[in-house]
């Protein structure tokens, strides 16, 4: 299936959370600096409900997402409240994929776990945990898988600030 | 010397203390195996037949730190890691030696600026010996590395220099 039979798939089975779909088009000549959008298209499901989603499209007959590809974090800018969560499905079966994006505040980002529905996502969740200082409620390990166990802040947001020493060796 | 000669039976030579154990130590500095980037490709390269790291004596790469005498830190050293190179070569029976291979060991290199868990030089964790730049290094730059810190080993003493007298 393509993006928008399995948008209309998704939206038939009334799948929990579905905000809507986001499809990239090409920049608008009678708009002022309208630069488009490149990309995949995706879909926009709220964050609290990401799990429920996730459920409907590995069960779903006619979509069989046995697959988790990708989970991942965006901050997008420092002066935006919100952090992206990119989601990637794969199925096998079909032999379609489905891009999701979910919206985080910033100030406490958290949101329940999707190990349940695929297990894939332990170490996804892990990392965006530690580099973007997201809790994900219910998740069987949440410890760092890269950084040190002891480290402060969350390195790849944008408004983080270097360490200027570690265990005594100096950062400057 | 000139008084040692015909003093002995044959088959027996004379020399100094400093050179014999210099001779010893440069012929057969064994490396730990230890690599953490790219650079250790290379290194592995200079270990293998083309290069022949054994030609020098140093191609016994030991897989134990307590049986070696140099430690080569080919790559990027980050925080995690600093603390067990820190262990590693504390692990290291004397004399024990190290080379930094590589922009990142010797510096932090392409990740000076803005590798947030980068060590900015491995010197920082542990005493360097030789310095080897490059990203990596060629081959032949670890082999010039390694006949550096053989000179380096053949000008030392085990005796400690008498003070000068102005």
């Amino acid at each position: 299936m393509d993006f928008q039979a399995i948008h209309d798939r998704l939206r038939a089975v009334a799948a929990p959370g579905l905000v809507g779909a986001d499809l990239p088009r090409k920049p608008d000549p009678k708009v002022k600096k309208d630069k488009g959008r490149a990309g995949d298209p995706f879909v926009i499901v709220e964050a609290q409900r990401l799990v429920e989603f996730l459920e409907v499209c590995r069960d779903d007959d006619r979509l069989k997402f046995e697959q988790l590809v990708d989970l991942s974090a965006t901050d997008p800018a420092k002066d935006d409240a919100q952090l992206w969560i990119n989601v990637q499905l794969l199925s096998l079966k079909f032999r379609h994929r489905l891009a999701i994006k979910c919206l985080l505040p910033k100030a406490a980002p958290s949101m329940p776990s999707t190990v349940p529905v695929y297990r894939a996502s332990q170490w996804h969740e892990r990392e965006c945990a530690e580099m973007f200082g997201i809790t994900f409620v219910g998740h069987p390990d949440p410890r760092n898988i890269l950084l040190p166990d002891d480290w402060v802040g969350s390195p790849l947001r944008k408004d983080y600030e270097f360490p200027k020493e570690y265990h005594g060796i100096s950062c400057e | 010397m000139l008084s040692l000669e015909n003093q002995f039976e044959e088959n027996v030579l004379t020399t100094k203390v400093d050179w014999l154990i210099n001779w010893a130590r440069l012929s057969s500095i064994w490396p730990m195996t230890f690599g953490l980037a790219c650079c250790a490709i290379e290194m592995m390269a200079v270990g293998a037949a083309h290069h022949d790291l054994d030609r020098f004596g140093a191609g016994a790469f030991r897989a134990s730190p307590r049986q070696a005498d140099l430690m080569i830190v080919a790559g990027t050293v980050n925080f995690k890691m600093a603390e067990r190179v820190k262990r590693l070569y504390d692990q290291m029976p004397s004399p024990k030696y190290v080379i930094a291979m590589g922009a990142c060991a010797t510096g932090g290199g392409p990740y000076y600026k803005y590798g947030y868990t980068v060590v900015k030089g491995v010197d920082r964790v542990v005493p360097v010996d030789v310095y080897i730049a490059g990203c990596p290094p060629r081959p032949e730059a670890l082999l010039e590395g390694l006949m550096k810190l053989q000179e380096k080993i053949r000008n030392s003493s085990v005796i400690r220099k008498p003070a000068r007298t102005a």
